[in-house]
């Protein structure tokens, strides 16, 4: 080791303090860019593997009742690997052990185990044996919830008729990854069932006979001209429409996921490192200016510019290196941790992880990188220094009065004040980058604690002034109006209210989507419509209301005429004006009002749902009358549901503060206390100097303190701008068809930010001061500066 | 003018312990001073000028031995008292001056009259400090080192202090110039009949003296009184 690196490791183990606060910031990037893209990719690894391994279809498409014999007809649709024909229903599920009914997705296997696509992955026991039409596989998710095993049993309310049904095997599907029963994540509401196909065919009168269709398509085929195909087989059956994963919840969510971690390591790590590549700049700088003599002596013996500019830039390099060492070694940590809980949360049979070895490497090229541009110019500056110029002390700081000196009163102000100020303003870049670090912790955190206000919103509107019910009903087949007085004649149930579902398509010009009209009547109390001011929207007699999300995709507006394709009963195709835009946080909606829906279905008044409230006090008496009900396809419980996410919320909700408020806190104690650092060492000798003309300890560090005081305070409001800005583009960037954000920002969350960032400010003043506190009094009357 | 000693000093030494080194800066000083007198310390460097001085300003603290500030003992106090004492009571002047940079000569000055309880103007400080009026406004930066250190002798005598300590304030400036520091000094001392207590090198300095007290080896080595003080202008050096 040479005697310059032997200085290198002095200077490092001398200004330790700096030097792992700026690390630390630099790891914290590393850590969200290695966290993010390694849960991400393990993620994504682990999907594709499952769906490779287990044969997820590619396309899938219902229909009302399609004869067996179409498999052929849809296999025989050039580009088409393999097709599994299925059916799919709804129940509902009466399990001992609860007291609301659970909702059940029924779907077939085919008789001979042999499953083609979307195999299931046993985890306990076995498939249903032909010939027991009882037995059932349901998905472990379910199971664990209960404490199910093979063996036991539960009941089930199967086209109207209740039947006992014994479990044979638990299982995970890759079509069932991420399942939710009413827009809210609840295990124990919705089980998966797997029943043979004869024994689901007998209990729907599906002899022979199928409704729901997978396709796997060969590699590189396009899915559009398949799922305009197979919409046209199915047409005659009642075809729903085609769709592809993207369109299928479980797929579409994880995608939703998997979104989100990309984009939290596009959005993260670069501020990281900027504030690094800043606070570098100040360390680096101010020690050039200490060791001015020691560059003027390297030159003079013989040292050439840049081999005193590799000098310091080992130093940087060094700092950097620890901070990517740290970062990668948390990152890779917490990477496996956040992947296993995703894992939990989704539900795979098996996880892979993935090394990211490029993201290291990444890592290190963007540290060392963000490092070297920071310590470019006050490196450039050693070099370029001569050497007779590098002895000499350097001139005395020079100071200008503030405002040209014209403001009267400043010299009101205390002294103290005043130098403050001049402070502030004699390195206006360095006080404006100490801000702008400041603001960006504030920002991370109005950036990513507002999710917590918008979510809370999205529950507000969604399930407290939009959908009021505590409960929907849903039937098996539609029913005749009258259905809506026996279902008001349930015990427990205080208001009541229909809903009809079509199935139709919705197209404008070459834009096109696919999915329910929801007909509601029009002084509906309920389920209510608002608008984007959350103010209540009658239903129109007329046309239909589209959520602005629909509206969007379709590029549509009010007064505009769509084109509807009903897909039920005569299918017809018709054309009508779009009366109004509502606002919905979840899904893609169009509504109509009941009865002229039901005329546009040529049909009398009918209904397919019930929204209810219910009397807590006669609850269970509700779902015991529900769990017996024939005519129930299955029930939604909103109320259930969303206290149940509310939990699981405050559950992720310590971990998330916790890890930001972290974040936050490292960037803002980098910032303030390499600041103070860096400013004692140019100001110490004057404080001290003040210490003897009888300045307290306090009024000193006041000086020195009150500069960085006055900075976090102002980069307050940047921050909350800032936050604003990155809550903004986050709310974009998650917005998907099933979920959107409101971008919803409480005052509290503000202030939170604040609060945590000035408590982290303040930490990193009060150790510094410790600093002040311990000043030498003599010793800076016996050196020159 | 003479009413009893300002400071009395009584078997004061001072250890400075660095490691395993010890140093006996003072080994047992015993010095009465009398409020308004005019003192030059003298002794070779290293002989604990500066420690003693230190001592007295309440900057430092003794390891034995007692010091008195009129009736007070200054050696039990703390740093809070401490800090009072020297705010209240006592002047610096520094061979660097240690003054504010951000800070303008007159703002310099005001920053001690703020939080002194009787302080004079703070332009009227640096006249009688002998900086001249068109000066007042500028920062250090842009002051002479001469210039400078009447700032500093400006800001020490701005609060009216019963005693101005001046560690060698010669020390950095050309004989001009240190002559027209020391008439500022001698000035103070006459006109405001502040104690003043200037360490120097310079022998020469001692003429102009009410006593020199000669230091070496950590203690005084022996007192010497003047008939007459001379003025800083026939001291040639
Ligand atoms: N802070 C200190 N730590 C250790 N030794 C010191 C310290 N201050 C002064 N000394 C030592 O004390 C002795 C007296 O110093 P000082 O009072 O500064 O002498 P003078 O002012 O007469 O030149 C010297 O030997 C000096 O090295
Ligand atoms: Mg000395």
């Amino acid at each position: 080791m040479g005697v310059l690196d032997r200085k290198l490791m002095r200077d490092l183990v001398r200004l330790w303090a700096q030097v792992a606060a700026i690390a630390l910031v630099m790891a914290a990037g590393v850590m969200t860019l290695v966290l993010a893209v390694g849960a991400q990719r393990s993620l994504f690894e682990t999907r594709e593997a499952y769906y490779e391994r287990n044969a997820f279809a590619d396309i899938f498409a219902t229909a009302t009742r399609a004869p067996e014999r179409l498999a052929d007809d849809i296999a025989a649709i050039p580009g088409i690997a393999s097709v599994e024909t299925r059916i799919r229903e709804n129940a509902v599920l009466d399990i001992e052990d609860m007291l609301e009914p659970a909702s059940g997705m029924l779907v077939s296997v085919p008789d001979d185990g042999q499953q083609v696509l979307n195999q299931l992955s046993m985890r306990l026991g076995r498939l249903p044996s032909p010939g027991h039409p009882a037995e059932i596989v349901v998905n472990e998710p379910f199971a664990n919830a209960h404490g199910f095993e093979p063996g036991d049993t539960l009941s089930a309310i199967i086209n109207g008729r209740k039947r006992a049904l014994t479990i044979v095997g638990v299982a995970l599907s890759p079509e069932f990854i991420y399942v939710v029963p009413d827009l809210m994540p609840d295990d124990r509401r919705l089980g998966v069932v797997w029943m043979s196909q004869t024994a689901l065919a007998a209990a729907f009168d599906l002899d022979g006979a199928f409704n729901a269709v997978s396709v796997k398509l060969l590699r590189g085929q396009p899915p559009e001209p398949v799922i305009d195909e197979i919409d046209r087989l199915l047409e005659p059956f009642g075809g729903r429409g085609a769709h592809d994963r993207d369109d299928q919840q479980s797929h579409a969510f994880l995608d939703a996921e998997l979104t989100q971690l990309q984009a939290m390591s596009y959005v993260l790590p670069p501020i990281f490192l900027l504030v690094a590549g800043f606070l570098v700049n100040m360390i680096l700088s101010r020690l050039i200016a200490l060791e001015r003599e020691q560059i003027g002596l390297m030159k003079a013996v013989g040292y050439t510019g840049a081999g005193v500019a590799w000098h310091y830039m080992k130093l940087v390099i060094v700092i950097a290196l620890i901070g990517v060492a740290i970062g990668i070694a948390a990152g890779t940590y917490l990477g496996r941790g956040l992947t296993r809980l995703y894992g939990d949360f989704f539900h795979f049979p098996f996880l892979i992880f993935r090394l990211s070895l490029d993201v290291y490497v990444i890592a290190i090229t963007v540290s060392v990188a963000a490092a070297t541009l920071g310590a470019l110019r006050s490196v450039r500056a050693a070099a370029a220094l001569p050497p007779a110029v590098a002895m000499r002390p350097p001139a005395p700081a020079r100071y200008r009065r503030l405002f040209g000196g014209g403001l009267p009163f400043i010299s009101l102000l205390p002294q103290t004040t005043v130098m403050i100020g001049r402070n502030i303003v004699r390195r206006p870049l360095r006080s404006l980058f100490t801000s702008v670090g400041i603001a960006l912790s504030v920002a991370v955190l109005v950036g990513s604690l507002f999710s917590l206000d918008a979510v809370e919103e999205m529950i507000d509107i969604t399930f407290f002034s939009a959908e009021r019910q505590h409960a929907t009903i849903s039937f098996v087949h539609k029913l005749p109006a009258d259905a809506l007085y026996e279902v008001e004649r349930l015990p427990g149930v205080m208001a009541a209210e229909p809903a009809r579902m079509v199935a139709a398509r919705f197209r404008n010009g070459h834009l096109e989507r696919r999915l329910s009209i929801t007909g509601k009547p029009a002084g509906s109390n309920l389920s209510r419509l608002l608008d984007v001011d959350r103010q209540e929207v009658t239903m129109p007699r007329e046309g239909v209301v589209l959520t602005t999300a629909l509206a969007d995709i379709l590029e549509i507006g009010r007064g505009e005429t769509i084109e509807i394709e009903l897909m039920e009963e005569h299918r017809e195709t018709v054309q009508l004006p779009v009366s109004a835009i509502v606002e919905s946080y979840i899904g893609l909606g169009a509504f109509m009002e009941i009865e002229a829906l039901n005329r546009l279905m040529r049909e009398g008044p009918s209904i397919s749902a019930v929204h209810v409230t219910t009397d807590a006090s006669q609850i269970a008496a509700l779902y015991e009358a529900v769990k017996n009900l024939p005519m129930v396809g299955s029930i939604t419980l909103q109320r259930a549901s969303v206290a149940k996410f509310r939990e699981t919320m405050a559950e992720n909700l310590t971990m998330m503060v916790t890890i930001y408020v972290a974040l936050a806190g490292i960037i803002a104690f980098g910032v303030v206390y390499n600041g103070a650092r860096i400013q004692l060492s140019e100001q110490g000798r004057e404080l001290a100097s003040l210490r003897v003309l009888g300045f307290t300890r306090g009024e000193v560090s006041w000086i020195l303190l009150g500069e960085f005081a006055i900075l976090t305070v102002a980069a307050l409001p940047l921050g909350w701008l800032l936050g604003y800005g990155m809550a903004y583009s986050t709310a974009e960037g998650l917005a998907t068809e099933m979920f959107r954000l409101p971008l919803v920002i409480e005052r509290s969350t503000y202030a939170w930010a604040s609060v945590v960032v000035l408590v982290a400010s303040a930490l990193s003043a009060l150790i510094v001061r410790r600093r002040i506190d311990r000043l030498d009094l003599i010793e800076v009357l016996k050196t020159r500066e | 003018m003479n009413a009893g000693p300002i400071y009395t000093v009584e078997g004061v030494t001072k250890v400075y312990r660095t490691g395993e080194v010890e140093v006996r800066a003072l080994r047992g000083v015993d010095i009465e001073i009398g409020a308004g007198e005019f003192i030059v310390l003298l002794g070779p460097s290293g002989s604990g000028k500066s420690t003693l001085v230190n001592i007295l300003g309440g900057l430092d603290t003794a390891t034995e031995g007692k010091v008195f500030f009129r009736d007070e003992e200054i050696t039990g106090f703390g740093d809070r008292e401490l800090t009072k004492y020297r705010r209240d009571h006592v002047g610096f002047v520094f061979q660097f001056y240690n003054l504010v940079p951000s800070l303008t000569a007159r703002e310099n000055v005001s920053l001690v009259t703020e939080i002194a309880r009787d302080p004079m103007d703070p332009g009227e400080a640096l006249e009688i400090a002998g900086l001249p009026r068109d000066r007042h406004d500028h920062f250090p930066a842009q002051l002479s080192g001469g210039e400078q250190q009447r700032v500093a002798i400006g800001r020490a005598i701005a609060k009216k202090p019963e005693v101005l300590l001046c560690d060698e304030p010669t020390g950095a400036l050309d004989s001009k110039t240190g002559i027209r520091v020391l008439e500022a000094l001698a000035q103070v001392n006459r006109d405001l009949g502040t104690t003043v207590l200037v360490i120097t090198h310079n022998m020469a300095v001692g003429r102009m003296a009410d006593r020199v007290i000669h230091f070496a080896d950590g203690t005084v080595a022996r007192i010497e009184e003047n008939e007459k003080r001379e003025a800083p202008a026939s001291i040639a050096w």
